[in-house]
């Protein structure tokens, strides 16, 4: 299964599914779908994990956060890259919002999603465990259209 | 270049039906007939009262290519957040509110890989970078299941 690429399937799959969107917003339905149907190929190659847990997510959450992110605002700082310091402006914000949640999970356990649904921000993937979607973003300000209700 | 709808904004004036000169904008489905529609007029998007259209381009300009370092620390952002997505999609089968959680967690990761992936050469597919990564793609994949199909009709519509 050892791809000569530099990315693996996860990362294909996400690069896939993003062209896909793309070529949507141009209205280029055929791209976006053959588009999609890559990204799922590249998901199918994805080895099944099992016995996995949410305590599985913290090291790698303080991960990106003390590192991969510091690495990308430095590098990205250095050249004056703002579109990607844009990216870690919103994605330490939502890593931050991943770590809250799980932590709360942690000790309110189901009772966290009592009377509430799950809400995810399509734009910069911020999440809400809320009665209602919220209205606009907190993070990326997009409106309330933009909200996917996880069901 | 052709106008578009944007249904959710249109509020029924019908502005762009008086000006259109080829009654492209007369459909059935909602949508502009872009075959009809003319390259550039924009009359339409100027007359919309509501802002509901706006032009569709046919050629995006070639992106300047990101520094090799930026693109690198990126690539290791991605992949921390497709592992973390493979491990929510995994607690996801498990039923019941932590598994809602758990696929709101996946998404969230998936948008965050997506945006890294965005940032580092990747944000449209007509980019000189993403045909490249395609063509890579066909002559790296050892998989007898690849479907070279889609990646060479892919590779003709760009």
């Amino acid at each position: 299964m050892e791809q000569s690429t530099s990315y693996s399937d996860g990362v294909l799959a996400a690069i896939c599914s993003n062209l896909a969107k793309a070529g949507e917003k141009q209205l280029k339905n055929e791209e976006s779908v053959l588009f999609s149907q890559l990204s799922r190929y590249h998901m199918g190659r994805i080895a099944h994990l099992e016995s996995k847990d949410f305590s599985d997510l913290s090291p790698m959450i303080a991960d990106d956060i003390a590192k991969k992110y510091a690495a990308v605002e430095n590098e990205a700082s250095a050249v004056v890259d703002r579109g990607a310091l844009r990216c870690v402006t919103w994605g330490k914000k939502v890593t931050a919002i991943h770590k809250s949640l799980l932590a709360r999970f942690e000790t309110q356990g189901d009772a966290l999603l009592d009377g509430n649904q799950v809400y995810v921000c399509e734009a910069c993937g911020f999440i809400a465990v809320a009665s209602d979607v919220p209205q606009l973003c907190p993070i990326c300000k997009a409106p309330a259209s933009r909200f996917v209700k996880i069901s | 270049m052709h106008a578009a709808r944007n249904i959710k904004l249109c509020t029924k004036d019908c502005l762009c039906l008086f000006v259109c000169p080829t009654g492209a904008t007369d459909t059935e489905n909602g949508q502009i007939d872009f075959a009809k529609c003319l390259d550039g007029c924009r009359l339409c998007v100027d007359a919309c009262p509501s802002h509901a259209i706006h032009l569709v381009y046919d050629r995006y300009p070639e992106k300047p290519g990101k520094d090799g370092a930026v693109v690198a620390a990126l690539g290791l952002l991605a992949q921390s957040k497709a592992e973390q997505e493979a491990i929510c999609e995994s607690l996801a089968k498990d039923g019941g509110p932590k598994a809602l959680l758990a696929k709101g967690l996946a998404l969230s990761n998936r948008i965050l890989a997506e945006d890294a992936t965005r940032e580092a050469n990747h944000l449209v597919p007509q980019d000189t970078h993403s045909k490249a990564l395609l063509k890579q793609l066909v002559e790296d994949s050892d998989d007898k299941d690849f479907p070279k199909d889609i990646v060479a009709k892919l590779l003709d519509l760009l």
